[in-house]
């Protein structure tokens, strides 16, 4: 792992070459704000915009997304500019007249003194539920969990993550995990003591055999034996009664 | 010609003599062009009749080499063409029932028939020669040189006006050599980017890997634009030719041809010539006897705009649904299937055998310094001539909008010409003497891109423009990065508002600072150019925007909502044409006395104007 020093916001850091310029701004203090990256899932980040940073290299500035950004010998990132504020704002708003009911996205909004955007709030047909259709959760399907239950539909503002034709998924484990990294909470999972309810499929729980408390899908059990080989007596316990 | 593997040098060069000396023909070899706007005019009973009359006069020389149907000829508005082999004579216009007199006069005697000929719309003086015909008398062909002049389905026809040397040069020549000529050339990207491919190829051949790939991006999608498709339909050769050089320049072994679904004839031909060219052995292993290998597939796109943009295509060609990625690490280093891949233009790949071919210092004859060489672009709108010319880089855009497009149809004035398709932008009458290339361009605001020209007269609004270039860029983009899928939608929505008569005060400041967000914020460079047309129009429109918002009046009487019809009634002479074509028969008034629009009923059609003898239906 080859190390690099680089310039953020005026202070020298050595880091290794070709993370991203988000990772290690956060290991330095420095808040860059960011809704759609997630460090475990790989192909995440670069689609809501919000971290872009100004990347001077080679007497070149531009503006990049910090989330997918390399490190390199040379580099300087300023993530505070003028330029950065504007661009930023505008997306925001953007944001914030998609999902005007999102309280993440509010608080955003707010930190850049906006309270109302100067658009038509989405609503009736064109609700969103807090989506921004940043594909997390598709990648985490896809990539992390191994099952690819949910896709992006559609293309350009009709852009949407779903199961395939909205109908109920057959290879849906039930696990969440779509739910979970969901930056906005934007996934609707119900968890009642026997069963769970996400993307139109109602999934029945393992209950643990200790405590008696639902902690996982059958579903999602079923699809951790069959691509591990753990043995299923492993799961009759929740992670406490271990 | 039999098709038999040749695996020399000596070998093609023989098959090349072989081929001209068998088709020495005595008449001239007649060319029916075949490009789609020919084709819908009906070029192919043309080719058919001439089939006929030729066989039924028993002709010396065999029907196939007596006529050919060819890629497109250019004049794409004047259609049918018909043209011959080795001769200036160019036919406008033709019939099946012109087959005979055409065969007897041109084919037998080599006599002209004038009235076949252009007629100019001034000096109503006919022309034959393209010499005297300025569409194409201004022009520099040389790319589009083939086109036209041969049958795009016959590998015989490519080698015989010496298709396939520059390949056998190249292989004569170090790789390094290659990209050495191809840098100094000083050849840019024909796709709109304008990005130096000698660059691209010497930074791909830098990085170490065990394979690498080439890409021929014929995904053209801007609307009005069919350079790339007349050159795959036309001349596929020519592309592939390029393509293997580059190949064998960068050290590939695998090619791809992406191509539109929506070209069916550019897909066949670019099929057909890459299976003639496998056939003869200029493609597969050890091509001539070279050590080299190297095959291309077509992949057929499905028809998303962005998969014109080189990452979104990648990722196409690899089977995943068409969006780009950030390009921070560029594709010559990670790009098909992560490997370090060049993707180059259609007109690109066609360049690569002029340079090898002609040279450097022949090669940037033509042009200008920093934009070498010429480029095709496709003349569309309110323009009279319209079609597919091909220009040296450096001449203006009234050269090409007035001498070759022939100025405005029906007296009109001009008002701007859009260039570089939905991520271009309007250039107005005051830079009308902007030289065409790269950097001029694009310092007016405008871009390049891959060679869309489209002229607009008085009558467009510029506003209703660039809500219509908006509206396709809405349903086209990817919707992966924000800026884009909701900045977009956002500005149709103000644009709409503005022609809709809904506009306010402070509309055009809030289409700015979008825009702006579009062209620092959005992912790729679709996005980031999405806004060039809204900021040009405002740019050398601003009052026409506001004259929508402010007086809620259109200019250019085209937005419905801000338009009355009316009729002068000194002009009119109560000859009920209007009356009559009117579809909700809301014109009234006796015959021979002026007549009436009902307001109420009007639905702003238009038709009472176009089908006006005298000029007197008014729009306000």
């Amino acid at each position: 792992m080859e190390k690099i020093k680089f310039v953020i916001d005026g202070k020298e850091v050595e880091a290794i070459k070709d993370r991203c310029v988000l990772d290690v701004a956060r290991e330095n203090g420095i808040y860059i704000p960011n809704l759609c990256y997630n460090p475990e899932v790989k192909s995440s980040g670069g689609s809501c915009r919000l971290c872009l940073v100004e990347a001077h290299q080679a007497g070149r500035m531009r503006l990049v997304t910090a989330c997918n950004y390399p490190i390199r010998e040379g580099l300087e990132i300023k993530t505070d500019t003028s330029l950065v504020k504007r661009i930023r704002k505008g997306i925001i708003e953007l944001l914030l007249a998609r999902v005007p009911d999102s309280d993440v996205i509010r608080e955003l909004a707010a930190n850049d003194g906006i309270d109302e955007p100067r658009f038509v709030k989405d609503e009736g047909e064109n609700y969103h539920n807090k989506c921004i259709a940043c594909g997390l959760c598709m990648q985490v399907c896809e990539e992390v969990v191994g099952v690819s239950a949910i896709a992006m539909l559609n293309r350009g503002p009709d852009k949407i993550p779903g199961t395939p034709y909205k109908k109920p998924s057959e290879v849906c484990i039930g696990c969440g995990a779509c739910a979970y990294v969901c930056p906005t909470d934007a996934i609707p999972m119900e968890d009642n003591r026997d069963t769970r309810k996400i993307w139109g499929r109602e999934f029945k729980m393992h209950l643990c055999s200790v405590c008696g408390k639902p902690y996982m899908p059958e579903a999602q059990i079923d699809w951790i034996v069959k691509t591990t080989g753990k043995d299923r007596v492993f799961f009759d316990k929740c992670p406490d009664c271990r | 010609m039999e098709h038999t593997k040749i695996s020399t040098i000596e070998g093609l060069n023989k098959y090349r003599e072989k081929i001209l000396e068998s088709e020495k023909n005595e008449l001239p070899t007649v060319f029916v062009c075949g490009g789609t706007p020919c084709l819908a005019k009906g070029s192919r009973q043309v080719f058919e009749a001439f089939k006929k009359e030729f066989g039924a006069q028993g002709l010396s020389g065999s029907v196939e080499l007596g006529i050919k149907t060819t890629g497109c000829q250019g004049f794409c508005n004047q259609g049918p063409l018909v043209t011959f082999a080795d001769k200036d004579i160019v036919y406008m216009g033709v019939k099946p029932e012109h087959v005979p007199e055409i065969t007897e006069k041109t084919v037998k005697k080599g006599e002209v028939i004038a009235s076949l000929g252009y007629r100019d719309p001034q000096t109503k003086e006919w022309a034959t020669e393209y010499s005297r015909i300025p569409f194409y008398g201004h022009q520099k062909k040389l790319v589009l040189k083939d086109v036209g002049q041969l049958d795009p389905a016959r590998i015989d026809d490519y080698i015989a006006g010496g298709g396939y040397s520059a390949l056998v040069k190249a292989f004569g020549m170090s790789p390094d050599a290659i990209i050495d000529n191809i840098e100094q050339s000083g050849l840019r990207g024909r796709g709109g980017g304008g990005f130096p491919t000698g660059r691209k190829w010497r930074s791909c051949k830098a990085i170490k890997t065990d394979v690498r790939y080439v890409i021929c991006n014929g995904d053209e999608g801007d609307p009005g634009a069919f350079m790339d498709r007349s050159i795959m339909e036309g001349n596929p050769h020519a592309i592939i030719e390029g393509m293997i050089i580059g190949a064998y320049a960068v050290g590939s072994n695998k090619g791809y041809a992406y191509i539109r679904d929506e070209y069916p004839l550019a897909i066949e031909n670019m099929k057909t010539a890459i299976e003639d060219a496998r056939g003869l052995g200029l493609l597969g292993k050890d091509i001539l006897g070279s050590n080299f290998d190297f095959d291309i597939k077509i992949s057929r796109g499905g028809g998303a705009f962005v998969c014109g943009e080189s990452s979104a295509l990648m990722r196409s060609i690899g089977g995943n649904v068409g969006e780009p990625r950030a390009k921070y690490i560029r594709s010559v280093e990670k790009g098909l299937y992560d490997k370090p891949t060049v993707l180059n233009n259609v007109e690109t790949w066609a360049n690569v055998p002029l340079i090898i071919t002609g040279g450097v210092q022949g090669y940037r004859k033509v042009g200008t310094k920093g934009s070498p060489g010429t480029k095709v672009f496709s003349l569309a709108g309110k323009v009279v001539n319209t079609g597919l010319v091909e220009v040296p880089m450096g001449i203006t855009l009234r050269e090409l909008v007035f001498d070759i497009g022939g100025g405005i149809p029906k007296g009109k004035k001009f008002k701007a010409v859009q260039t570089g398709g939905p991520s271009g932008g309007c250039i107005p009458e005051s830079l009308l003497d902007l030289q065409i290339d790269f950097d001029s361009l694009s310092d007016a605001g405008s871009m390049m891109g891959s060679g869309g020209i489209i002229v607009m007269d008085e009558e467009t609004c510029m506003v209703d423009l660039a809500k219509y270039f908006i509206t396709f860029l809405v349903g086209e983009s990817c919707g992966k990065c924000t800026p884009c899928r909701e900045g977009l939608r956002r500005m149709l929505d103000i644009l709409t508002g503005i022609t809709e008569g809904r506009g306010k005060q402070g509309d055009i400041e809030l289409l700015e600072e979008l825009c702006d967000c579009l062209k620092w914020g959005a992912l790729c460079a679709l996005g980031t150019s999405a806004a060039n047309p809204v900021l040009s129009t405002i740019r050398y429109f601003r009052d026409e925007y506001e004259a929508h918002i402010k007086e809620k009046r259109c200019p250019a009487g085209v937005c419905k909502e801000l338009i009355t019809y009316r009729i002068d009634e000194e002009k009119c002479t109560g000859c009920t044409v209007c009356a009559k074509k009117c579809p909700q028969k809301c014109i009234s008034g006796e015959k021979k006395r002026p007549h009436t629009i009902d307001a109420s009923k009007c639905i702003k059609c238009g038709v009472c104007r176009a089908v006006c003898p005298f000029d007197a239906v008014i729009v306000e």
